[in-house]
């Protein structure tokens, strides 16, 4: 085994950990459509930045997720008659326009464009393994410091803010924390394959668990599992795209934690 | 301590109609009112812009001598911990694994600070309330397990943690059973006997309004039809005006029922 290899499975365990952690809030709120929508804006920005000739292309995808997160936050059911689900399909709509645009423009390493799509473990660097790891550190420190407002939020947003709860600030440093996860982990797991990766794993452990902590730390572990043996498999194969395979054994694991569910007959 | 609202010629606005228009409505410390009206009368509406979930266009809302309309968000965010709100269940997400015990500490969050966790004293309190309102059995089983008027029950022990000086719920007996429906109306009745907490209420149904509702603020069309005492309220034309049919309130076991006036 080479360092390589260590590495990609190191950074593929913090990203799968990460993305883990980020569904439990996305799924329970009941927009996991926010994944597609922030990567793709990621990959927007990604693009227009290798064409505007930006060094580090990376900070595109920064920004542009960012800004499409506080768009989304800015996005008040109640004042605007727009949906959250429906804010981000529109949004969803203009990054996958924008995206394909840039893609029409790129001139060259087109493939590179494209692996975007579907993630590469060949992206993983030293560098990207620092980043990630300090991002996944961030996450977990936020969900650890703002575990009581996160669980309100999740319960319903109406009452943590009919009852002074900080609601609209907690949600829009989630939204952006949201966004750059998405953004650190976009070129080695993929834009179209991040969505399941974030749904998956959250969505099994609210099958199967009783109590916030019990679902935070299975879908942590679980969104861990889905990409480690991905990438394992990925690895060996040596042609088989990342994401794709993650993706597979993530709903994989969601189907197991269903019949496992349904046959235990788990009562609450 | 009990607190007190006052609005005066609050506005609120949609799309350019007027929704809301509230010229004057005072609620002293320690009242208990129920806010009655139809469908789209503006009932769950006037309950919002009392606690400050929607800003209105004009006008002030007034919660202990601070107008909620003109804070800001964190101020006025600071001002809320203090309103026990319970909404409509289409308001909450029944379906996450949150334990019962869980779901009513959820109302010691905006006790404590931003950044600073929850503390044993907290829990103590959670659990005196879920004792208190005959959930101890329960109280490690998921919320979603639990039938809609043990959901409710729960929501109003969330409400109470918080130790508020007002209670605002929005029609807390809706898509309960009469049985349910009756014990949570008394359960609702016992809270203000017993702290004397400023209450108001939302509901369709006037028997479902507890017998310690003393007074019926009436909507129709968003505006205010009838304000006083329950017995003159319902002793008035106004709900027939609001209604658009005759009607007639009779009492049945201190229960106010309200229906259409029969013709035989």
């Amino acid at each position: 085994m080479d360092s390589f290899f260590y590495l990609v499975m190191f950074a593929g365990a913090v990203a799968g950990a990460s993305t883990g952690l980020l569904g439990v809030y996305i799924v329970g709120m009941r927009m996991p459509f926010i994944g597609t929508c922030i990567s793709h804006a990621a990959m927007a920005g990604i693009i227009f930045a290798s064409l505007l000739g930006i060094e580090n292309p990376i900070w595109g995808a920064v920004a542009a997720s960012v800004i499409t997160s506080m768009s989304l936050a800015a996005i008040r059911p109640e004042k605007s008659r727009l949906d959250t689900n429906v804010g981000l399909a529109i949004l969803f709509s203009l990054m996958l326009g924008l995206t394909f645009l840039g893609m029409g423009l790129v001139q060259d390493s087109r493939s590179e464009v494209l692996g975007l799509l579907w993630g590469s473990i060949l992206f993983v660097r030293q560098r990207t393994a620092v980043i990630i790891t300090v991002m996944a550190l961030t996450l977990a420190a936020f969900t650890i410091v703002f575990n009581k407002e996160m669980k309100v939020l999740l319960f319903s947003r109406s009452i943590a803010a009919a009852t002074g709860v900080h609601e609209s600030f907690v949600y829009c440093l989630f939204l952006a924390l949201c966004g750059l996860t998405l953004s650190v982990n976009l070129k080695m797991i993929g834009g179209l394959m991040i969505f399941s990766l974030i749904t998956n794993p959250a969505a099994a452990a609210y099958q199967i668990c009783r109590g916030h902590k019990s679902v935070v730390l299975t879908a942590t572990l679980l969104g861990m599992l889905s990409t480690v043996i991905g990438f394992l498999i990925s690895f060996y194969s040596k042609k088989l795209p990342t994401g794709a395979c993650v993706v597979i054994v993530s709903s994989a694991i969601f189907a197991i934690a269903a019949i496992y569910r349904h046959i235990a007959g788990k009562e609450d | 301590m009990s607190s007190r609202l006052s609005l005066s010629n609050v506005k609120i606005k949609r799309s350019g109609r007027t929704i809301l228009h509230i010229d004057n409505l005072q609620i002293p410390p320690g009242t208990f009112a129920g806010i009655i009206g139809t469908n789209g009368a503006g009932k769950t509406t006037l309950l919002k812009v009392c606690c400050g979930l929607i800003k209105p266009n004009q006008g002030s809302v007034e919660f202990d001598d601070t107008n909620l309309a003109v804070l800001g968000p964190w101020k006025r965010a600071n001002l809320r911990k203090r309103i026990g709100y319970i909404p409509q269940a289409a308001e909450y997400n029944s379906e996450l694994p949150f334990t019962l015990r869980e779901v009513v500490a959820m109302g010691r969050i905006s006790v404590r600070a931003l950044l600073s966790p929850l503390r044993r004293q907290d829990y103590e309190y959670v659990d005196h309330w879920i004792d208190k309102l005959g959930l101890t059995n329960r109280r490690n089983q998921t919320f979603r397990s639990l039938s809609g008027g043990e959901q409710q029950k729960v929501l109003i022990a969330r409400a109470m943690v918080q130790n508020p000086a007002i209670l605002m719920l929005d029609e807390p007996g809706s898509n309960l059973d009469f049985n349910w429906k009756y014990q949570i109306t008394d359960i609702i009745d016992d809270l203000y006997q017993q702290t004397n907490i400023t209450i108001l209420m939302v509901s369709h149904e006037t028997n479902l309004l507890p017998r310690s509702c003393g007074r019926i603020v009436l909507l129709h069309q968003g505006k205010i039809l009838a304000d006083g005492p329950a017995e003159e309220v319902f002793a008035s034309d106004a709900l027939e005006i609001a209604y658009q049919c005759p009607v007639e309130t009779v009492e049945v076991a201190g229960r106010k029922y309200t229906a259409i006036k029969s013709k035989v």
